[in-house]
């Protein structure tokens, strides 16, 4: 099954997320919460905290930047981009982090 | 060093979806007239919630798509540029919607219609803050789109500053800390100061300057009367003029005028 999460800025997209992903691990599905925010802060909702949510932030940046090489397939994607969350959840940032125009 | 020295504000106010920027830039750009000045209110995020907490009974007011024209061919410069012979301060006299206390309102972005209009509308809205003199007859308050991507678009060089509204939750300082991040760099806008929203206590606005970096300039209480409000879509100064919420708002505007004489 693949759920998508939409709605406005503060609606509670990334808590429903969460909540939704950690309920299924725990009912025994195996889940990957793929994080597609351009201000990506799932891992906060999830529980693995904001050191490791910003790290997979930096990660996905690095790809931008060209200082890391993409993931040649999902497993790959998965093992380097992500981290494990509670409920045996996999977090991935695939978001496409575009360099921020200061103006 | 001679500073110079210009009577108007100009806010622009930033945060995470959600935070409770339109609210607050709209009851801001609210007392702010209240005190005597002119004020011109832009609302530059495609998903537009400004108009309500400013009180105005239309919520989508797009302007028309003939206020830009397409590039000729052969010519340089932007796709869509304003229609030639209008200035920037004549799209404001001709096409800003007058609020109550006389409030001036100009929406630019467009959730409706398809891309082309949205395109057309953002070329616009550039283009008039590019143009906009130096010395102006309103003070301007900015509400633009949440989040950090291009947090700043548009309005880099123009709002002398930029207000980023936070409450004391994880996710919305950690986007107050990714705003700050943008605004240490370079080419960043000059001033960042953060509104710490929805705070429950004292400790809760120094929670927001800690985890931030950036100085709390102001700290609006959490208050179901302003809350109400919003969920009746009307505007909090009018629904709720006397809540803590919307006293600290007021404050907020003293706070800036004052340091802007300073």
């Amino acid at each position: 099954m693949k759920i998508a999460v939409v709605g406005k800025g503060g609606s509670g997209k990334t808590t429903t997320s969460a909540i939704v992903s950690r309920t299924l691990g725990r009912m025994g599905y195996p889940v990957v919460a793929l994080d597609c925010d351009s201000n990506p802060n799932l891992g906060i909702s999830l529980g693995v905290g904001d050191t490791e949510t910003e790290r997979l932030v930096s990660m996905r940046q690095a790809l931008d930047e060209g200082n890391e090489e993409h993931a040649p397939g999902w497993d790959e994607l998965l093992d380097r981009f992500g981290s494990d969350a509670p409920d045996g959840v996999r977090l991935a940032v695939v978001t496409r982090i575009e360099n921020p125009e200061p103006g | 060093m001679v500073r110079e020295v210009r009577d108007k504000l100009r806010v622009a106010f930033v945060g995470k979806g959600g935070s409770g920027k339109s609210a607050i830039a709209g009851t801001f750009a609210r007392a702010l007239a209240r005190r005597g000045e002119p004020v011109l209110t832009i609302d530059s995020d495609p998903m537009p919630g400004l108009a309500f907490s400013l009180g105005l009974e239309r919520s989508d007011t797009p302007l028309p798509e003939d206020l830009v024209v397409e590039r000729k061919e052969g010519e340089t410069g932007p796709r869509w540029r304003l229609r030639p012979g209008l200035s920037a301060i004549d799209v404001v006299e001709q096409y800003s919607l007058t609020g109550p206390d006389g409030v001036r309102f100009l929406q630019f972005g467009k959730l409706r219609g398809h891309s082309a209009t949205m395109m057309k509308s953002q070329f616009a809205f550039m283009q008039v803050i590019d143009q906009l003199p130096t010395e102006m007859p309103w003070s301007v308050v900015g509400d633009l789109p949440g989040g950090t991507r291009q947090p700043f678009a548009g309005w880099g060089d123009y709002a002398d500053v930029f207000l980023a509204v936070i409450e004391p939750m994880a996710k919305s300082m950690l986007a107050g800390r990714r705003l700050a991040r943008l605004a240490a760099r370079a080419e960043g806008p000059r001033t960042v100061l953060a509104v710490a929203n929805k705070v429950r206590d004292e400790a809760d606005a120094s929670v927001v300057e800690q985890r931030t970096g950036l100085r709390v300039v102001g700290a609006v209480p959490f208050d179901e009367s302003f809350a109400e409000a919003e969920r009746q879509s009307a505007a909090p100064i009018d629904r709720a003029p006397d809540s803590l919420a919307v006293r600290a708002v007021e404050s907020l505007v003293s706070q800036l005028i004052e340091e802007r004489q300073r």
